[in-house]
């Protein structure tokens, strides 16, 4: 900061430019020390997690074809909830993984011939800062078994977005 | 006011001066005044002797009997200086400070050339960066060496690419601009690089401001502005090869560059190889959100990437025409980070680690095919210039298909093509009806075609036509004291094409059937925009003090992807939806540059205020399109206050000191992200050097050694889905120095970096990267020898 205050010195020799540069400095330096003018700012994502008693599914989870499961997962935020999304795809050849603990042994690489695939967008009324996502799905008896990847997604009303995955898989 | 300009210094030499029985040599060095340059090229005559200064400014006057000669030394751009020296034994070098004359650069600046004093009459806030500082400061790309000028930094991917940020706004708010000619490149995105050879650049002007006036569309945050190479001197040969190699990332580049003239034609060429492993960072794992990726001996999976570049150019000049022709091709591919396709996570059965040689998928190659000619013909008090360009850029991204959404598995890698044309033609009258008044009338047409290939759909296929006039005069009310005054109106056609899903997607209809339908993601759309630009500035010279003062409103036309997105973005998985009521940005500046440089000093103040009336920008929403984000181009106003300060200082004639600070504070001030601040806002930058020169050392002629402090801030302004980016200090080495190896006054140059000294594990807020939260490289030692013949 020698430099600005060197550069101060010189301004003041001058005249009609002075004035205005120096104000301008000043805005510039007062700019730069504050730092607290977004107060009111949402400066925080969302949360999610599969990571409770009645999270569902959990990882490596085997889910029935003909059943009906509760998709369960709990979404919470600082100011307001929006959105929230799920979406289910095979993982057949193994192109992703989750982001939980620990790792699913994976069956052989396959060719999709009906796989699932669920691809749900929903709003959230009224704005809470916490919620529980519960979707219920019912595997239908003619999907291909193997590998599936689950994925959660919620965001709140600024545009922040959390994510969670977890590998599951459709047996018979 | 100005007393007798030539100083002529007798200083006690580094060498002793080798003479013979009875007659002697006068040895000397030429340098510029100011900026202590050397000055090539300059002539030094007196009575039966002559010489022309090399490029180190050096020249020496042979066999002379003892006696007192009257010497006249000159040089274009310099005010001509007449000495008298005395030949006797025992004779000490001669240094000769030229100064820049004023009255002859106002025909220079016709000629669209560089010099010190034409920047400080310009009343418009421009740096103008010399070879010697991008030799001293060459970094893994052009844009990163630029990043050392303050108000300029770089958003990065990987370790080869970037693209210049000014003032904290890049992207297509930075004009790029070589030999005239606006970069028609893939500027829009933040993943791929600039696509030009960084060798063989001998002059950059980059302007820290709006400068639609001049420059169109997309200067509206700043230029760098790539300057044709000065022409070749007469009845000469040149050329060098340059050799660099890298330990970070194992690079190894060639670069060989020749130019000749004869006596009105000239030509030149040069020849660019470079090739590097993945780039190595200072961590053993990446976390990215919940995931946790393992680095094979630091190296960043995959970022390895290879480049090679030729140009040719032809010229000719004789009495008042100058006509250049230049033929350029860049090719580059580039591999990205394996673990994150852009930001989703992905796993492959590729083994990245067997070597870090290797491009795997995900990459992209592009090649820039460019073809300009510059032309002036001076006709009495007109110049003019005509511009001509024609840009081929097509640039591949290819990715292991994976079925997305209700897309099913591609039958390719090709996920995006884009093969555009950039047709250009600039056409300038410089017009100086008397020694007050210099004025500039032009046209700007552009034509441009884009289109489209690959299973991913993110920009749809336009052809875009803009035409601009402007005109603008400096007026010199006396020779310290320029006021600029312009204004200029562009107006532009954008024709979007239709595009059509190639897969199809389940809806469902009020009937309940469902029926399967290939997606309309873009229509046939003609949209039309016109803008005015204007601009106001002067400068003031006062002894060693330049002051400067320039308001200026510039816009923007809004792209083709800003307008008519509608797709996934499978490289940052989010969902990205067009405006196609979006409205040309326009921006309001306000420029002041105070600069007081004396030969012992020199400090410098630049701030500016600046508000967007609507700026666009890619707004992340809380809705969700088949369960990706949407994110949609939004205009919002923005409010941005800011500047550098700059001061150096040389002590006890050898150890030169720079320190400079960089600061943007940005708001918006309006839209669905009110009170943040904009996307890769740059946090609060000094930079400090020390640079020293020592004596000759055995072969060493000038080393010098240099040690750079940087210190960034952390940056906690951020936008979604940006995160707070903490500060940091890195500590760079480096010794330059030159090796007179056969003798024959072309010494070599050396260059030994040392960036990252600590090996010290930082992230750039503006680094693309940033986002899957991966640091900046590590440490990385760096040997350049530049063989001159």
């Amino acid at each position: 900061m020698i430099a600005s205050q060197t550069a101060f010195l010189y301004l003041y020799k001058m005249k009609q430019l002075s004035k205005f540069s120096a104000a301008l400095i000043l805005l510039l330096f007062l700019a730069s020390c504050s730092s607290d003018d977004g107060a009111d700012k949402d400066e925080e994502k969302p949360t999610i997690t599969i990571n409770y008693d009645d999270g569902f599914p959990q990882a490596c989870e085997a889910l029935k074809r003909g059943e009906t499961y509760n998709f369960r997962a709990l979404v919470t935020d600082n100011q307001a909830l929006a959105s929230y999304s799920l979406n289910i795809h095979n993982n057949f050849d193994h192109h992703t993984h989750d982001d939980q603990e620990g790792d699913c042994s994976l069956e052989p690489v396959k060719e999709p011939v009906n796989p699932l695939l669920v691809v749900d967008n929903y709003a959230i009324d009224g704005a809470p800062d916490s919620y529980e996502i519960n979707i219920a799905i019912t595997i239908p008896n003619d999907v291909d078994t193997g590998d599936y990847h689950c994925a959660y997604s919620v965001t709140d009303e600024t545009g922040w977005q959390s994510r969670t995955s977890v590998d599951i898989k459709i047996v018979d | 006011m100005l007393k007798k300009t030539l100083s002529v210094w007798l200083w006690l030499s580094l060498c002793t001066i080798a003479f013979a029985q009875e007659s002697f040599n006068i040895e000397g060095t030429v340098l510029d005044a100011s900026s202590l340059h050397p000055v090539e090229g300059a002539t030094i005559y007196g009575k039966d002797i002559f010489s022309i200064s090399s490029r180190t400014g050096a020249f020496t006057l042979e066999n002379l009997t003892p006696g007192t000669y009257a010497l006249t030394v000159s040089s274009m751009g310099y005010a001509s200086e007449e000495i008298n020296i005395a030949v006797k034994p025992e004779m000490q070098k001669l240094t000769i400070y030229l100064k820049e004359s004023a009255t002859h650069l106002e025909e220079v600046e016709i000629c669209g050339k560089t010099q010190l004093r034409e920047n400080k009459e310009k009343p418009i806030v421009a740096v103008a960066v010399s070879e010697v500082f991008l030799k001293a400061n060459r970094e893994n790309s052009l844009m990163q060496t630029l990043g050392k000028i303050p108000g300029v930094s770089t958003v990065n991917i990987g370790s080869g690419q970037s693209k210049p940020v000014i003032r904290g706004l890049g992207f297509n708010r930075v004009a790029v601009v070589q030999n005239g000619i606006k970069h028609e490149a893939q500027q829009w995105g933040s993943d791929h690089g600039l696509e030009i050879d960084q060798y063989g650049i001998e002059n950059i002007q980059i302007i820290k401001g709006p400068a639609s006036l001049v420059y169109g569309s997309d200067a509206i945050a700043g230029v760098v502005d790539i300057q044709p190479n000065n022409t070749p001197e007469l009845h000469s040969f040149k050329g060098e090869v340059n050799l660099l190699g890298e330990s970070n990332n194992d690079l190894f580049g060639i670069s060989t560059g020749i130019e000749a003239r004869k006596h009105h034609w000239y030509y030149r060429g040069r020849l660019t190889y470079r090739d590097y492993a993945d780039y190595k960072v200072p961590t053993d794992k990446i976390t990215y959100e919940n995931y946790i990726f393992d680095l094979h001996d630091n190296n960043l999976r995959n970022t390895a990437g290879e480049e090679a570049n030729a140009s040719f150019s032809l010229g000719y000049e004789k009495d008042n025409i100058q006509s250049e022709t230049t033929f350029s091709n860049v090719y580059a591919k580039n591999g990205f980070f394996a673990n994150a396709h852009g930001l989703e996570v992905i796993v492959s059965d590729i083994d990245y680690d067997s070597s870090s040689r290797d491009i795997d998928l995900p990459f992209h190659k592009v090649n820039h095919f460019k073809i300009t000619n510059n032309t002036s013909i001076e006709s009495g008090k007109h110049t003019f210039l005509f511009d001509l360009g024609f840009q081929n850029n097509q640039r591949e991204e290819h990715s292991e298909p994976t079925p997305h959404g209700y897309m099913p598995k591609p039958d390719s890698t090709k996920e995006r093509i884009f093969n555009k044309n950039t047709y250009a033609l600039n056409v300038r009258d410089a017009f100086s009806p008397n020694d007050k008044h210099n004025m500039v009338f032009g046209v700007n047409l552009e034509y441009q075609d884009n289109n489209i290939g690959g299973w991913g759909f993110l920009i749809p296929e336009y052809n875009r036509f803009t035409v601009g006039g402007f005109a603008f005069d400096t007026y010199q009310v006396n020779p310290d004291f320029h006021i600029l005054a312009g204004l200029r109106y562009d107006y532009g056609v954008t024709e979007t094409k239709a595009y059509y899903d190639w897969f199809q997607t389940p809806r469902n209809n009020p009937d309940g059937t469902t029926s399967y339908i290939y997606m309309q993601r873009a229509e046939n759309k003609t949209l039309d925009f016109g803008s005015f630009s204007a601009s106001a500035g002067l400068s003031y010279i006062h002894n060693h003090t330049t002051y400067k003062l320039n308001v200026g409103k510039s816009f923007r036309m809004p792209l083709a992807n800003e307008l008519a997105s509608d797709g996934v973005n499978y490289h940052m998985y989010r969902y990205e939806k067009g405006n196609l009521d979006l409205d040309p940005e326009s921006s309001y500046q306000l420029d002041i540059d105070i600069d007081h440089t004396t030969e012992a000093f020199s400090v410098g103040v630049s701030p500016f205020v600046n508000y967007f009336e609507n700026f666009i920008y890619l707004n992340p929403t809380s809705n969700y399109y088949e369960t990706l984000q949407i994110y949609e181009y939004t205009q919002s106003q923005v409010f941005r206050v800011g500047g550098e300060v700059r001061a150096s200082t040389t002590l006890f004639n050898n150890l030169h000191l720079d320190a400079s600070a960089e600061y943007v504070y940005s708001r918006q001030t309006s839209g669905p992200k009110e009170g943040f601040t904009i996307p890769f806002s740059p946090p609060l930058v000094g930079l400090v050097s020390a640079r020293y020169q020592f004596k000759n050392l055995l072969f060493f002629d000038k080393p010098q050694f240099i040690a750079e402090y940087k210190i960034a801030a952390a940056q906690d302004e951020i936008v979604p889905p940006e995160e707070v980016t903490d500060g940091y200090q890195v500590f760079n080495l480096s010794y330059l120095s030159e090796i007179d190896l056969f003798n024959n006054d072309l010494p070599v140059e050396l260059r030994i970096k040392l960036n990252n000294v600590f090996n010290t594990k930082y992230f750039d807020h503006t680094s693309f990267y940033r986002l899957i939260d991966v640091p900046e490289a590590g440490r990385n030692l760096s040997l350049s020898i530049t063989l001159p013949f």
